[in-house]
């Protein structure tokens, strides 16, 4: 319900929801993407649909099916567009193509604006049919292979508009390009209000000791989050404050590197008592939660990025955050104002050694920290956007647009 | 029986980015795009600047990124010293903003490169106007709401008015002297530096002397 973010989200975002919502109004709103359920776009969408209906949009959304051939070719075009070298051939481009063909004729694509999340469903546009096409690019395409966006490039020119998370993705196309920042959701069981009682039965079960300042980083146990260059820093800071480490993901089982990363993590903890390596099943929303409100200082010391929202996560908790200046990070963490970036692992140790000896310090951050993903990462503010790009392509031409 | 006021309307703006796909790798090409890129993207880059709410170290993302990303910080200064609110186009800003590059550039003919992924990016925006439904019919209602709206109604009302509106107005001042006939109050709005605060100071600062006047008029009566 719209109301339920009445107090929490910004007052102006959710009276230009209902205005939008007003001018576009029994119009339809069609959302395709290539899973149901994992992954933040099919989380977000969970969500964003019925807020959608609510303003009397009639949104719906579609998911593509494709077999494990379709799914491969489509990882590799994935990885390639974050830079990982790899080959599509042309039967892959093919078949890419064959899948999607197949299931336009299965979908009703007929809808007043449509929106395309991610590389799987982009080939639809061949089979347009009304409205205005808007591709949205979740991940992170800074340095893509040129040879796979070429390719790309022939269905992307074809839509009205594109989005990209961040600035730098975007690239020089005949066609609107917006920049959308992505969103937390703040009443999800990762991000709403937790009672003490809660918390407390997350760090007994997890037998999480709350006896000194807790620093915390949750992530895939993958090399780029830099979970050893986490246990060097907080190796630095154990000499000068006692406090406990707790290293906190999730088994990936589709990447045969967390296993192993996993097993050098263990190992360079060695028998510290106060590392905790906690491998969490898939959607411990509400342990993650709990797990962010009892820290004191939390880290996501990436070394490589694509928006890295378990940092507006941290954030909304009023925490005090530590990020590597890497994605979207340098986005929601203002140096020295909401947090601070660090570029190597005595930065992160310098920072959390800081944090612990000015508490003050470390609050007044942590609030400005909420307020400002408050003001920015949102979801209400998300759909704000995503209501305004369609308002915007269906009044082309005009830099300002009074409603 | 008293003449009736018209009531001052809060309105509010927000923006949607837009990228113009334009990127400068060093300050040879920032001053190229900046001479050709779009009125919009100069306004953005400028102007918009306020609704960041003052939180980095200079007032423009030009000079943001001279300063932190190239670390010429001379430059940073002396482009975070234009007042975008003292030239009457964009046009003048922009030529202002391409000799202040150019002279540093005399004087510096080598600038640094920016790192891989830190480029300047040139976008621009989109704005929606809305009215948020708030409506002062007086100066006590004025300064309830004041305190309450968003920062986005602040922005619109104080700063991108003096765009609208121009000479230095902004539309609480505009309408304070016409609608309430204060023109001394009105007057010490305008004397606030819309350049050297955040909104939420610009808030405090109206509230203050709104507040000081709401309790003379009290007290009169």
């Amino acid at each position: 319900m719209i109301s339920d973010y009445v107090g929490i989200a910004p007052k102006g975002d959710l009276q230009l929801l209902q205005k939008l919502g007003e001018k576009l109004r029994n119009r339809s709103f069609l959302h395709i993407n290539s899973t149901r359920a994992g992954g933040g776009v099919a989380e977000i969408l969970q969500r964003m649909i019925p807020l959608l209906r609510e303003l009397d949009i009639k949104a719906r959304w579609e998911v593509i099916e494709g077999d494990d051939r379709f799914f491969d070719i489509t990882k590799k075009i994935h990885n390639t567009l974050q830079g990982n070298l790899d080959h599509i051939s042309k039967e892959m481009w093919g078949y890419h193509y064959e899948v999607n063909k197949r299931n336009a004729e299965k979908i009703n694509l007929e809808a007043d604006a449509i929106l395309i999340h991610d590389p799987q469903p982009a080939p639809l546009i061949e089979f347009r049919k009304t409205g205005k096409w808007i591709w949205r690019c979740h991940i992170d395409a800074a340095n893509p292979l040129k040879k796979v966006s070429d390719y790309l490039r022939r269905y992307w020119e074809k839509y009205d508009a594109a989005i990209f998370s961040v600035a730098r993705f975007a690239r020089a196309m005949p066609i609107d390009e917006f920049i959308i920042a992505p969103s937390i959701d703040p009443l999800s069981e990762k991000n709403r209000e937790l009672t003490e009682q809660e918390i407390d039965e997350v760090s007994e079960r997890l037998q999480i000791p709350r006896d000194r300042p807790i620093i915390l980083q949750v992530s895939r146990f993958d090399r780029f989050k830099d979970p050893t260059g986490v246990i060097k820093a907080y190796k630095v800071v154990k000499k000068y404050n006692d406090c406990i480490l707790v290293l906190a993901g999730s088994p990936a089982t589709d990447d045969p590197e967390g296993e192993e990363v996993l097993k050098e993590v263990r190992e360079y903890a060695a028998d510290d008592p106060d590392i905790f390596i906690l491998l969490l099943p898939a959607f411990s929303d509400r342990d993650i939660n709990a797990l962010q409100r009892m820290a004191d200082v939390i880290l996501q010391k990436s070394t490589r990025e694509g928006f890295g929202l378990t940092v507006s996560e941290a954030m909304w908790k009023g925490k005090p955050v530590i990020g590597g200046a890497v994605g979207g990070i340098p986005l929601q963490i203002v140096h020295g104002v909401t947090g601070f970036l660090v570029h190597s692992v005595e930065g992160a140790a310098f920072r959390i050694r800081q944090f612990l000896n000015n508490p003050e310090m470390a609050a007044r951050m942590g609030e400005k920290s909420r307020e400002y993903v408050r003001i920015n990462f949102l979801i209400t503010r998300q759909i704000r956007d995503y209501l305004s790009v369609w308002y915007a392509l269906e009044n082309k031409g005009k830099n300002v647009l009074e409603l | 029986m008293e003449k009736s006021i018209p009531p001052f309307e809060f309105r509010q703006c927000a923006s949607i980015l837009k990228s113009t796909g334009e990127k400068a790798r060093n300050l040879r090409e920032l001053n190229e795009i900046i001479a050709r890129v779009s009125d919009e993207a100069i306004f953005h880059h400028t102007y918009q600047y306020f609704l960041k709410g003052h939180i980095y170290q200079y007032t423009n993302d030009f000079a943001q990124w001279a300063g932190e990303s190239l670390e010429e910080e001379a430059l940073a200064e002396h482009l975070s010293v234009l007042d975008p609110y003292e030239f009457k186009t964009i046009e003048d800003l922009r030529s202002a903003l391409v000799a202040a590059i150019d002279h540093y550039l005399r004087d510096f003919p080598e600038p640094r490169e920016a790192m891989p992924g830190d480029e300047f990016h040139f976008n621009e925006t989109i704005t929606l106007i809305f009215p948020v439904g708030i409506r002062a019919k007086n100066l006590a209602e004025f300064l309830t709401a004041i305190k309450y709206v968003d920062a986005g109604s602040i922005y619109y009302h104080f700063y991108e008015a003096r765009m609208r509106l121009g000479g230095g107005i902004d539309d609480f001042s505009a309408w304070i002297e016409t609608s309430l006939e204060k023109k001394d109050l009105a007057e010490k709005i305008r004397a606030i530096d819309p350049f050297m605060h955040s909104i939420e100071e610009i808030r405090k600062h109206i509230t203050d002397v709104v507040e000081k006047e709401a309790r003379r008029d009290m007290e009169v009566m």
